[in-house]
């Protein structure tokens, strides 16, 4: 669990970052979303003191973050940027080894981390191990930075607009193995962002930050239905508010009991895409099913639709 | 209108090759109408130029035209770049042989004052030659392991045509011939004065630059003040130095144990060692700023001291940039060092000044040319070594 505790930054005149207070869980995504300057990042690089907050503090499972030497504290929280931030002079191995080696890790145990991480992100040992990062297209640097980031099993993982310089399908990747990981793991993330969809996808919670200030820190369906007055309901209140909503939901919370005709739907497939479907088809409802097994449920539109709107 | 014609026409025609013509117009006009040796009675009278048809016999001259029209076909002609490098090559060696050839012919038997040197028509044949074969090797895009290799190839080439005796009866051999015995020590002594002001320089002025990198203020103080002295033009900084050097040997006799002296090999190293700081400063400096901002985050996000940034990340990727300054300063403290000889720091600036005194231009001759020489190969092999550090993500 990390506890920010009435968090500033000021520099002369200005005001980074405005007495933010907010408690991450533990194997939570957090992400914290705003336009450019609202400072997220600068939030961000407090909690691994690549910034020194002017007051406030920032607590991780109990202790004080400036009770521990900043070099320790940052072989313990992995750090992702945007644009990878690679060196260039090294291999792909020797990039993901850079913290293992300086926790003085002995070779055998380095070498079997890399083998696994690089398996994990679908980048063949055998191949690139011993490229450097400019062989490399921009989607596999990406994953070689999260995979550096990882390389000593960090509990805490801090991701600044990691996702940004990935053309649109590769993002979509790229975010689908971060919640893949994160679920394996069970590691704590934090990531900010500027893009709204991102934030509704990939949070479990999200925080709004606007002129350095925290205004809204919930979870999606909460920011979608309830959101502050102002700022983050100019954000949110977009027309497509109950398309998100309905993204957030999965089959399983809308599905009535008995069978329908037509081929089935996951239980875990969100209630957007299953709207799709059932536009798709041209059908009112449609059976939900495991991969083979018979239904016992189904799925209508205007189930799905009851979950577009904000609860009475 | 007649510009449009006129391109339309050029283009269609079958591109001639630009250099290719100047190294065949260069090489025939040289070897027809310049003269290809000069005889003189002794070392520092007028000498009498003669052509290669003239100084030659008759089959000699015939090989050597020969010789020369085959790589002017070539330069013409021929596109492949190692026909090109191969020919111009052939060329060279037939040409060093031949020219000391010609030296044995001319030289009366027994006449130990006689001197034939090479004149302006071999001068012009070896440009043009050169030229072909730099143009060769430049498109053959070597790598920097081949390009050594190629420099080992070319060093031990011109020592087996020396040692062969091939070019004993040649002036500058006949003037090295007189002076062998302090010639390996000016080489040497020229050494020293270079390579010692360089591992000065790079001790301190890498440190320095680092030192500039991280304060802003520094740096403006540092590099202005090292720009000044890169103007002071370097006999007025030899002797400048004479002065408080000279006070230093005579008052601290412990720098006096350590060889200080106002004249000598202390000020000139001194002089080089002050014209070596700016560009090693500059470019650490410069090297270090060019490392991006996002590999600087990353490391220190990942919990890099400042150390280990500095040494595994910020150094190696300033390396190329720092070693091009190595290679500025050594080609010039090379030259530079010939100076020294005008404060007693020796060197082959020796040779070049005496040279000068007696009006002996094979004296002169025989000091410039292996500052050339080393200059050349200490260029190529910094080169080589830059694109080495630098390779690994050019």
């Amino acid at each position: 669990m990390i506890a920010i505790e009435h968090l500033t930054k000021r520099i002369g005149e200005t005001t980074l970052v405005d007495d933010v207070s907010m408690v991450v869980d533990t194997g939570t995504i957090t992400v914290v979303v705003g336009t450019s300057g609202a400072g997220k990042s600068t939030l961000l690089r407090m909690i691994n003191r690549l910034i020194t907050p002017t007051s406030g503090r920032v607590l991780i499972d109990g202790q004080d973050t400036m009770d521990i030497p900043e070099d320790r504290l940052r072989h313990r929280i992995g750090y992702v940027i945007q644009g990878n931030g690679l060196f260039p002079h090294r291999t792909v191995a020797g990039n993901i080894a850079t913290v293992p080696r300086l926790l003085g890790w002995d070779q055998k145990r380095i070498r079997r981390r890399v083998e696994e991480l690089l398996d994990l992100f679908q980048l063949d040992p055998a191949e690139f191990a011993n490229k450097f990062p400019r062989h490399l297209s921009g989607g596999q640097q990406q994953r070689v930075g999260v995979a550096r980031a990882l390389a000593a099993e960090p509990r805490l993982l801090l991701m600044d607009e990691p996702f940004g310089a990935l053309d649109p399908i590769i993002r979509g990747k790229a975010q689908a193995d971060l919640i893949a990981i994160q679920r394996r793991f069970g590691t704590t993330i934090v990531l900010v962002t500027h893009d709204m969809e991102e934030a509704f996808h990939l949070g479990d919670r999200i925080a709004v930050m606007n002129d350095a200030q925290l205004l809204q820190y919930d979870t999606p369906a909460q920011l979608l239905t309830r959101p502050a007055a102002g700022f983050v309901e100019r954000l949110v209140g977009s027309s497509d508010r109950p398309f998100r909503l309905l993204s957030l939901a999965k089959v399983r919370d809308a599905m009535e009991p008995g069978d329908a005709p037509g081929e089935p739907i996951d239980p875990d497939v969100n209630l957007r895409d299953a709207l799709s479907r059932l536009i798709w088809a041209g059908a009112d409802r449609l059976p939900v099913a495991h991969g083979n097994d018979t239904a016992t449920a189904h799925i209508s539109v205007s189930g799905i639709l009851s979950h577009g709107r904000p609860p009475q | 209108m007649p510009d449009t014609t006129r391109s339309r026409a050029s283009s269609v025609r079958p591109s001639l090759d630009r250099l290719g013509a100047l190294v065949t117009l260069c090489v025939v006009l040289a070897l027809w109408l310049a003269p290809f040796v000069s005889v003189r009675a002794n070392r520092i009278v007028a000498g009498q130029p003669l052509t290669a048809i003239e100084a030659l016999p008759v089959s000699a001259a015939a090989a050597l035209w020969a010789v020369v029209l085959i790589v002017a076909a070539v330069a013409l002609l021929v596109r492949s770049p190692w026909i090109r490098l191969i020919t111009s090559v052939g060329g060279l060696l037939s040409l060093s042989v031949t020219v000391g050839f010609a030296a044995s012919v001319l030289t009366p038997a027994g006449d130990s004052f006689a001197r034939v040197s090479p004149a302006s028509g071999f001068w012009f044949l070896t440009l043009g030659m050169a030229l072909l074969a730099a143009d060769s090797v430049t498109r053959l895009n070597f790598t920097p392991g081949l390009r050594l290799a190629a420099l080992a190839l070319a060093a031990l080439a011109l020592w087996l045509v020396i040692a062969s005796g091939a070019w004993d009866d040649l002036s500058l051999m006949k003037e090295y011939a007189s002076r062998s015995d302090s010639f390996g020590g000016a080489v040497r002594q020229h050494l020293v004065l270079a390579l010692g002001s360089l591992a000065g320089a790079v001790i301190t002025g890498v440190p320095l630059g680092i030192l500039c990198h991280r304060l802003p203020a520094l740096r403006a103080l540092i590099l202005p003040a090292l720009n000044v002295i890169q103007t002071i033009p370097s006999i007025a900084l030899f002797g400048i130095l004479m002065v408080p050097l000279g006070f230093l040997a005579a008052t601290v006799p412990l720098a006096y144990a350590m060889g200080v002296r106002g004249i000598g090999t202390a000020p000139a190293v001194i002089a080089l060692f002050l014209y070596s700081l700016l560009p090693i400063v500059a470019n650490t400096a410069v090297g270090l700023a060019q490392v991006s901002p996002s590999v600087v985050d990353a490391a220190r996000g990942m919990g890099m001291s400042r150390w280990q940034r500095l040494f595994a990340i910020e150094i190696p990727l300033a390396l190329p940039v720092v070693l091009a300054g190595i290679r500025i300063v050594l080609v010039q403290n090379l030259g530079l060092a010939a100076v020294a000889a005008l404060i007693g720091g020796g060197g082959l600036g020796t040779f070049i000044f005496q040279g000068i005194g007696q009006t002996a231009i094979d004296l002169v001759l025989l000091g410039a040319l292996p500052i050339v020489l080393m200059a050349f190969v200490a260029a190529i092999v910094l080169d080589a070594m830059v694109d080495l550090a630098g390779g690994a993500r050019a």
